[in-house]
Formats: C-alpha cells, sequence, structure tokens
C-alpha cells in the first residue's frame, strides 16, 4: 500500500466516522423507534381484530413488505413535494424507514402476540381485567422477549439499510464515502473503509443483543432454578 | 344467587347446549358430571361470558341480562363477582405467586397495596402455598400451581367460583392436594360449581348434582338421591360405568 493511500485511509476514517456516528446513529434509532411504535400498533389491531383498522393493516403490510425501499424513499422525497407536502431529506428519510420497518415489526408483534396462550388472557379476563389492561399487563410482558431477537435482526438491518438515504442528499456515513471517493479516486479503498465502519456498528449491536438476550431469557422461559431466576431478577 | 334459563350455544351449525336451565343457591356446590363432549366446558364458559351464548338469560345479584345482548360493562361487573378456575391452570408467567394473586386485587379492583398484601398471604395460607409465594409458575408442579389459581379466584371474595375439571391436568398423584383445598373451601359454605370427573368428589362434598349429556341436562338433582336412586336410565349407566373405571384405576 502506498503512502498516500494510507494517508488517505487514515485521514477519512474520521471524516466518515463522524456522520456515521451524528447521522447514521440517529437516523437508524428515531427510525427504529417509530418503526417500533408502528409495529405494535399495527399488531394490535389485528389482535384487537378491530374490524376496518385490521383490514387497514393487512393492506398496509402488504404495500411496505411488497415494494421496494429505496422507492418508497423516492416516493416520500421526491415525490411528495409534487403534491404540496415537501419535507427536508432526513425527516423523509426517518419516515420512509420507519414506515417501511413498521410493517415487519408489525409481523414480528403479531406473531409474538399469538405465542401466549390463549388461557392466560382469559384468566385475565377473569379477575377482572379490562382488554387493554390484560395486554398490557400479561401479554406484551410475555410475547415481548419472544420478539426481541426479530427486532433486533430487523435494527441491524435497518443499520445498514439507512445507507440507502445517500440517494436522498442524506449526508450520512456512506454519502460520506462516495464523496471522497470521488475525490480522491480510491473508490475500492474508500468503500471497503464505509464497509468496515458499517460492520463495525453491526457487531457492536450484536453484541449488546446477546448481553440483552441473555437478561430477557427469565420471562420468556422460567428457568427451574428458583435462586437463580431471583438473582437475575434482582 | 346465580340462574340461568334457557342457554343455547351452536358451534359451526351443530347445537352445543340444547336449552340448559341451571341454578346455584349462596353456599351451593354443585357438581357437574357427564360424558366428554356434552358440554360441560361450553356451559361454564357461557356463564362467565368467555364463550358468547346464542341465547339465553342471567340472572345473577338480582339483575337479570340476556346474554345474547348484554353489554361489556354488565359482563365486567359479573366477573368482578366471579371466580374461574381452567383446567389447565392459566397462572400469568410473567408473575411470581403473590403477583399471580394480587393483580385481581389491585390492578383490576384499585384494592389499596397494603390490604390486598394481607388479603393474598391469607388466601396462600389457606392453599398451602405462601412459602412458594416468590417463584414462577413454571417453577411448580401442576397441582401447586392449581392450588395458585384457585388462590387466585377466592382473593376478590366472589359470589361464585367456577371450575372446570381442575384436577384433570393433573398427574393421580397430583390430584388430592387441589381436592383437599376444595373440600375446604365447601365446608367454609363456597359457592362453588364444579365439573369434574372425581365422583368422590361429587358424593362427598357436592350438595347438588347436574347430570348432562348431548348438551341438555338430562338429570338434576341432591348428591344422595343421584347416586343412590338415581331416576334417568342415561344416570344409571353413566354411574355404573364411572364407577366400575375407578375401581379399574384402583
Ligand atoms: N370453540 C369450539 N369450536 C367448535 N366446537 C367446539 C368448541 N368448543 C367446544 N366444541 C364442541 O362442543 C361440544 C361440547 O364441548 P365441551 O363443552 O368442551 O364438552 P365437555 O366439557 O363436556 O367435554 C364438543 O362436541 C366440542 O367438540
Ligand atoms: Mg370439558
Amino acid at each position: 500500500m502506498s503512502e498516500r493511500l494510507i494517508g488517505i485511509l487514515t485521514d477519512s476514517f474520521v471524516k466518515i466516522l463522524i456522520p456515521g456516528i451524528k447521522v447514521t446513529i440517529p437516523l437508524t434509532m428515531l427510525s427504529f423507534a417509530f418503526s417500533f411504535v408502528l409495529g405494535l400498533a399495527l399488531a394490535l389491531v389485528q389482535v384487537a381484530d378491530i374490524k376496518v383498522l385490521r383490514q387497514f393493516a393487512r393492506f398496509y403490510i402488504w404495500v411496505f413488505r411488497g415494494t421496494p425501499l429505496i422507492v418508497q424513499l423516492f416516493i416520500i422525497f421526491f415525490g411528495l413535494p409534487s403534491i404540496g407536502i415537501t419535507l427536508d431529506a432526513f425527516p423523509s428519510a426517518v419516515i420512509a424507514f420507519g414506515m417501511n420497518l413498521g410493517a415487519y415489526n408489525a409481523e414480528v408483534f403479531r406473531s409474538s402476540i399469538q405465542a401466549i396462550p390463549q388461557g392466560q388472557m382469559e384468566a385475565a379476563f377473569m379477575i377482572g381485567l379490562s382488554y387493554p389492561t390484560t395486554m398490557r399487563r400479561i401479554i406484551l410482558p410475555q410475547s415481548f422477549p419472544i420478539a426481541f431477537p426479530s427486532l433486533f435482526n430487523n435494527l441491524i438491518s435497518l443499520l445498514k439499510d439507512t445507507s440507502l438515504a445517500s440517494s436522498i442528499t442524506v449526508i450520512e456515513l456512506f454519502t460520506t464515502a462516495q464523496q471522497i471517493a470521488a475525490r480522491t479516486y480510491e473508490p475500492f479503498a474508500l468503500y471497503c473503509e464505509a464497509a468496515v465502519i458499517y460492520l463495525f456498528f453491526s457487531t457492536f449491536l450484536t453484541w449488546l443483543q446477546s448481553f440483552l438476550e441473555a437478561k430477557l431469557v427469565w420471562k420468556s422461559k422460567p428457568v427451574t432454578d428458583a435462586g437463580k431466576n431471583r438473582a437475575i431478577l434482582g | 344467587m346465580l340462574e340461568i334459563r334457557d342457554i343455547h350455544k351452536s358451534f359451526s351449525g351443530e347445537e352445543v347446549l340444547k336449552g340448559i336451565d341451571f341454578k346455584v343457591d349462596k353456599g351451593e356446590v354443585i357438581a357437574v358430571i357427564g360424558p366428554s363432549g356434552s358440554g360441560k366446558t361450553t356451559l361454564l364458559r357461557c356463564i362467565s361470558f368467555l364463550e358468547k351464548a346464542d341465547k339465553g338469560t342471567i340472572i345473577f345479584d338480582g339483575y337479570t341480562h340476556e346474554m345474547g345482548t348484554i353489554s361489556n360493562r354488565d359482563i365486567k361487573k359479573i366477573r368482578m363477582r366471579m371466580g374461574y378456575v381452567f383446567q389447565n391452570f392459566n397462572l400469568f408467567s410473567n408473575m411470581t405467586v403473590f403477583e399471580n394473586v394480587m393483580e385481581g386485587l389491585t390492578t383490576a379492583r384499585g384494592i389499596e397495596r397494603n390490604t390486598a398484601r394481607s388479603k393474598t398471604i391469607d388466601v396462600l395460607e389457606k392453599v398451602g402455598m405462601i412459602d412458594k409465594a416468590e417463584y414462577y409458575p413454571g417453577e411448580i408442579s401442576g397441582g401447586q400451581q392449581q392450588r395458585v389459581a384457585i388462590a387466585r379466584a377466592i382473593a376478590p371474595d366472589p359470589d361464585v367460583i367456577l371450575f372446570d375439571e381442575p384436577t384433570s391436568a393433573l398427574d393421580p398423584e397430583l390430584t388430592g392436594e387441589v381436592l383437599d383445598v376444595m373440600k375446604r373451601l365447601a365446608k367454609e359454605g363456597t359457592t362453588m360449581v364444579v365439573v369434574t370427573h372425581e365422583m368422590g368428589f361429587a358424593m362427598d362434598v357436592a350438595s347438588r348434582i347436574t347430570f348432562m349429556e348431548n348438551g341438555m341436562v338430562v338429570e338434576e338433582g341432591t348428591s344422595r338421591e343421584f347416586f343412590s336412586s338415581p331416576k334417568e336410565d342415561r344416570s344409571r349407566q353413566f354411574i355404573r360405568r364411572i364407577m366400575r373405571e375407578c375401581e379399574y384405576t384402583i
């Protein structure tokens, strides 16, 4: 490797890392938070069997899972202005990623809710809990640990998919790498460098996932050793 | 205290309850017996509105409601005064034994925590489960889970408790501990409707027997009358068969 290339790479590492931390990570977090709330809402109206809302949720999921993410991004950023709705690039990306992942998270939440034996819901009704309280106190606390691994996988996918935001002018990690690659004529080195930084982020998330999963395990499958169980809780 | 008139219920065109009348007075223990598939579970589920009856009247606590049109508010009001013990316990897996019992007092009824706590300790002592209070349902045996489920049902002092075959999901050696708890409740004057295959329990503890077959009540009477001199052929045959099964299992 030439000295010039090493110079470019060390120089650009920080230049790419900073928008990674300042833009890619917030974009991922905000979009995920949005998709989490949206997914939960779409799942709840389906399991609660609220007729019209249930059909809306099925339609929504059908559309957002059946069309490419980049097309959704383009519709929101480039398309909406022509009907009078103009949004900045960053909020457009948050909305597009959030709405897209919301459809996937809805399915994760729905199946995790349906994995809880129906009998517990009936038992909750019989001790006098209402439907929303039963969801909040009994069903969701149990379905969340079941949903957790899939939700986290979706989060890691999202982290990587945020690179698509470069196509709607968001200056994030990958956009910066593209700019430096164009300036220095070293696309191979710079895209590899961008890949390494993504890998760094996603490896951290994978580590975080296994760390948190270990903490959640007592809820999804009760351990037989009561003492150990309480130790985890305490 | 609780009266049901002319309940009908069909599942996909097949009538499972064909006009059942049913009555429990305060302090009575009624055993509902009958071959499997006769509609006993469906009857309890309709009384507790876990299943919506097609037709029928429920009279509870002096109020009369049509079962087909009753409002959710009235359903909740009735359930607040009704306990239900399920065949497979249905304890909340995310809560300890103690929290399972507390939930109906604090969250459902807004009872103040300290009052609820002492009530929970009382009922857990009554079913002999106080030393497992901090365990999760997955950490205790089926018999213990069912005793906790009974504690959860009796904690709010309901007017009547419905039991759906509370021992039939248990290994034979664990049924005794659950039946003992139920006997104690009966002795204390708890109003109970018990669907059961335990003929010993029905004979010893129940004041009245309701014998069901094919979605109808075939015979109804005091426990003594029913077992010593059943009026209907069908009842006689059922008693004879079930007694024979008991001998085999002994
Ligand atoms: N949810 C349901 N859907 C369809 N059929 C049902 C349902 N629940 C019960 N049945 C039918 O109703 C009949 C009575 O069932 P059940 O009340 O469980 O009887 P039992 O408790 O006396 O064994 C059976 O033929 C059963 O197959
Ligand atoms: Mg049954």
